[in-house]
């Protein structure tokens, strides 16, 4: 009995199980690891496929090509030609763009560079919402109304507006400086809903069994409660790098951002400025794109995948 | 003999999961004549709900019906297509949920939730002709006919369980399946919703089905019994065969675990342990002119006494839901302040507590509360909440020592600490939580335990196990406990000195013998009379008398003698 695998003891204490059923139960199995999450494993690949591009082309790679004018114009990616019918050139296997810069540099700096700012941003901006969050949702009172007041107020404002009237200003920005400033506005949603589960929390059998434990409020924040919200946290986590980025792209495209380092979003700008759309230079605009969607993919990809995760009803329709 | 409503033959239902196949219920075999009313009762898990939702056709994915049939007087239910089960389903077959808290659509008045159901079937009739049928179906079940103006929210758990009765029954269905239908609701409305199910039951002449797990509520309600273990029918039979002759263990055991007033005791008190010395002589605690108000609400009068705390006592404190005791119990572990008055443990004001004095009053003053399912943090083990408390108040001397301490405190509540400690408390079934949380106010053996409802939410047949678990606190370890509950058949058993409360006062108090066992004030007769009694000389009553209401609300309360130790400041 000890050889057969638990399908066939199974199959064997009742009829033969119909396909479907065989189907359903080898699915079952692959998710008693719910971390082992298709989606998710999909997704994570993807972006750390954008991080091993921008590790391994640096060193692999010559980066001083991402100088204007250290090759032709205009070159397309290998196997295609231009107008000019020129032909790609395995010096610049991407193609280079209108002011000679070759696209693979561009990409191995500005790739890591976008994910860099969403990540940053969303998580000051989430570290700023769980403080936020806990501290209203825990002291309650006239710092509660301050709180919800204020991140109800910042949620209405549209974010690209401001950032436009701050970029202007400030003129040429650091990626930090921009990430900073797009924290300013993904710091709500997690406020507002940490305040929400721990109001709920508060009430739980165990934070009162911990008070009832002499557990000082720090212990009941942390160690009772910020483990609880792990799939919210992860969840509002990854929505919010895509927002960040979107946000941090749109900028760019605006011409707006960083102006010394590169970054897919300035080369977007770039090209739209030199008219690539108009002279077919699909690859000026066309690689950064499909970069960023492949970024954007993959975070979605996870945040499904940590749905699942989280929630085991979900799992079990896929 | 009429004609049976429902046949099951040889009705099994399993679940696949990925650990296996599940069976749920187990070859079982039943037949319901029409105007019948038949029990299904079972601890949580043996397949009771499940039988049920399989004649509704409404299993949860992924389980399934593996074998047998299912015939609904004359029609074979396992054949029907989802159109024709809809239209079976409250027409032919209604099913009245458990949590009628949460069945009825917020948003929606009471009238149109009736018409839907009206409409679903018989397509849309004329508006004066669904008033008519709505309120014929709310004043069947005793409610007025303004209730269908109302919201759900502006009803009280009773009426909202009366309304979904009304919705089960307004299509005159060949079958009523009652889930557990009282098991939110305290005595006295329990008696008033059961009397009403059973009469309009009566006037249609439908089959019922009422599941529990309260042998004393199925014999008052029910004419036969099935006796479910593990999805297996383990006996079948009238009340009065399984009440005065049960054949298998299992139902001896069930109706063995009821306590009843004046019966005999679930408890063995061997040994009575001294109180922990204590360096004052300040009683234990002590309520001065204690009051809670919400807003205009009153939850608790002025009350005022004192526990000696020198001899462990167990003090209970009756009442129905919105009497106050809850409040009183928060009042006590200083979660909720008091309005008025003030609160003194050990000669200590709980207003005043310092950070320090805080901690020690916490070590002193331990609750076991009436949720276990919630009392524990899902995500760490469970040994995290024995263990926290106690290394939190100094007592553990290392790692080895806090391990061997929770494993005594286990084993002295009859669980295997190497099954039990390692686990996530989803793995645990309730009646193990609670017992756990007994453990662990035992480990930190405080001189107060405040339980509140400790066994209102376990399964009855675990519920004497528990409460002895806590008599032993005091019978073995010197702990006094403060006892609140709805039940006043526990609470006979194992106090030493019994307060009801009304509303927020104290309507008699004294000792259990005298206070139970002979009750003077009319409302603790009325709650006396209302526990369903696994007897069925005895009965039940209608539970629907008039001016009981006016008679409870002018007696002066009665206070029935003194237990030394303990001192009630009669107001």
């Amino acid at each position: 009995m000890s050889n057969f695998s638990t399908d066939d003891n199974v199959a064997e204490a009742t009829q033969p199980m119909t396909r479907a059923e065989k189907r359903q139960a080898r699915r079952m199995r692959r998710f008693d690891n719910p971390w082992l999450n298709p989606k998710l494993l999909w997704g994570a690949g993807l972006l750390l496929g954008i991080v091993l591009l921008g590790i391994l082309g640096r060193i692999l790679w010559n980066l001083d090509l991402v100088f204007t004018g250290s090759a032709t114009l205009k070159l397309p990616p290998v196997g295609f030609e231009n107008l000019r019918r020129q032909p790609g050139v395995w010096d610049h296997p991407l193609g280079t763009d209108g002011s000679g810069r070759d696209m693979l540099a561009l990409i191995v700096i500005g790739a890591p560079n976008s994910l860099f700012v969403g990540l940053l941003a969303s998580l000051i901006g989430m570290t700023t919402g769980i403080v936020l969050g806990f501290t209203a949702g825990f002291v309650g009172g006239r710092t509660d109304d301050v709180i919800r007041v204020l991140s109800d107020v910042m949620i209405t404002i549209p974010p690209l507006l401001i950032l436009v009237v701050f970029q202007s200003a400030f003129g040429d920005v650091s990626l930090t400086m921009m990430a900073l400033l797009i924290a300013g506005f993904v710091w709500q949603s997690p406020t507002r809903l940490i305040r929400a589960q721990v109001l709920s929390m508060k009430q739980s059998g165990y934070v009162q069994m911990a008070r009832l434990s002499g557990a000082p409020t720090s212990h009941i924040m942390f160690r009772e409660m910020l483990p609880n919200l792990i799939p919210y946290l992860f969840g509002s986590f990854i929505a919010n790098v895509t927002t960040s980025i979107v946000t941090a792209v749109g900028l760019e495209v605006l011409g707006l951002g960083p102006q010394r380092i590169p970054t897919l979003g300035r080369t977007i700008y770039e090209a739209i400025n030199a008219g690539a759309l108009i002279q077919n230079l699909w690859w000026w605009w066309g690689i950064p794109t499909l970069l960023l969607a492949v970024m954007f993919i993959g975070l979605l990809l996870i945040n499904l995948g940590l749905d699942e995760v989280s929630n085991p009803r979900l799992r079990r329709l896929s | 003999m009429t004609s049976p409503v429902l046949t099951l033959k040889d009705l099994s239902i399993e679940f696949p999961t990925p650990g296996g196949v599940v069976e749920a219920v187990k070859a079982l075999d039943l037949t319901i004549e029409a105007g019948r009313r038949v029990g299904f009762i079972g601890e949580s898990g043996s397949g009771k709900t499940t039988t049920a939702l399989a004649v509704m056709q409404m299993l949860a994915e992924p389980g399934r019906v593996a074998g047998g049939s299912i015939d609904l007087g004359g029609t074979d239910i396992l054949a029907l297509n989802d159109e024709q089960m809809r239209r079976t389903r409250l027409s032919r077959v209604a099913y009245i949920p458990q949590g009628a808290m949460n069945s009825l659509n917020p948003v929606m008045r009471i009238e149109p939730q009736l018409w839907d159901a009206i409409i679903a079937h018989e397509g849309r009739l004329d508006r004066a002709e669904l008033k008519r049928r709505s309120d014929a179906a709310l004043e069947s079940v005793g409610l007025p006919v303004h209730t269908a103006q109302l919201y759900p929210h502006e009803l009280s758990g009773g009426m909202k369980q009366r309304v979904c009765i009304a919705l089960g029954i307004i299509l005159t269905p060949e079958l009523i399946i009652a889930d557990e239908p009282t098991s939110a609701l305290d005595v006295v409305t329990q008696r008033q919703v059961m009397q009403t199910l059973k009469d309009i039951q009566e006037q249609i002449g439908s089959g019922l089905i009422l599941i529990g797990h309260d042998m004393g509520l199925m014999a008052q309600s029910v004419d036969e019994l099935a006796v479910l273990k593990d999805g297996e029918l383990v006996e079948h039979g009238t009340v009065k065969q399984i009440l005065e002759a049960p054949k298998h263990p299992y139902t001896q055991d069930l109706i063995s675990s009821v306590p009843l007033v004046g019966g005999e005791s679930f408890l063995n008190p061997d040994r009575r342990a001294e109180a922990p010395k204590r360096e004052s002589s300040e009683p234990l605690l002590r309520f001065e002119g204690v009051s809670k108000t919400y807003g205009a609400v009153t939850a608790l009068h002025p009350i005022s006494f004192a526990l000696q705390g020198d001899t462990p006592q167990i003090i209970s404190i009756v009442g129905q839901s919105g009497s106050g005791k809850s409040t009183m119990g928060s009042i006590m572990l200083g979660f909720t302040p008091p309005t008025t008055g003030r609160v003194l443990f050990e000669g200590q004001d709980l207003a005043k507590i310092g950070a320090s004095q805080n901690l020690e009053f916490r070590r002193n003053v331990q609750a076991v509360f009436q949720d276990p399912y919630s009392c524990f943090n899902p995500f760490y083990r469970v040994n995290h909440a024995l263990s926290y408390p106690y290394k939190r108040f100094g007592l553990s001397q290392g790692k080895a020592q806090t391990q061997a301490a929770m494993e005594e405190a286990c084993a002295a509540v009859g669980l295997d600490p190497d099954l039990v400690l390692p686990r996530y408390p989803h793995q645990l079934s309730g009646g193990q939580r609670q017992r756990l949380i007994v453990a662990r106010a035992l480990m930190l053996s405080p001189k107060l335990l405040i339980a509140d409802e400790p066994v209102s939410m376990v399964d009855a047949s675990l519920r004497a196990t528990i409460l002895s678990n806590i008599y032993d606190l005091k019978d073995k370890h010197g702990i006094s406990v403060l006892y609140i509950t709805h039940d006043l058949a526990t609470a006979y058993h194992v106090s030493d000195y019994v307060m009801v409360l009304y509303k927020g006062h104290v309507v008699e108090a004294g000792p259990p013998k005298a206070v139970i066992g002979d009750p003077q004030h009319p409302y603790t007769q009325l709650l006396i009379a209302s526990i369903p009694w696994p007897d069925l000389q005895r009965g039940w009553g209608s539970g629907l008398e008039d001016g009981a209401e006016d008679n409870i609300a002018s007696a002066a309360p009665a206070f029935r003698g003194d237990v030394a130790g303990f001192e009630l400041a009669k107001a």
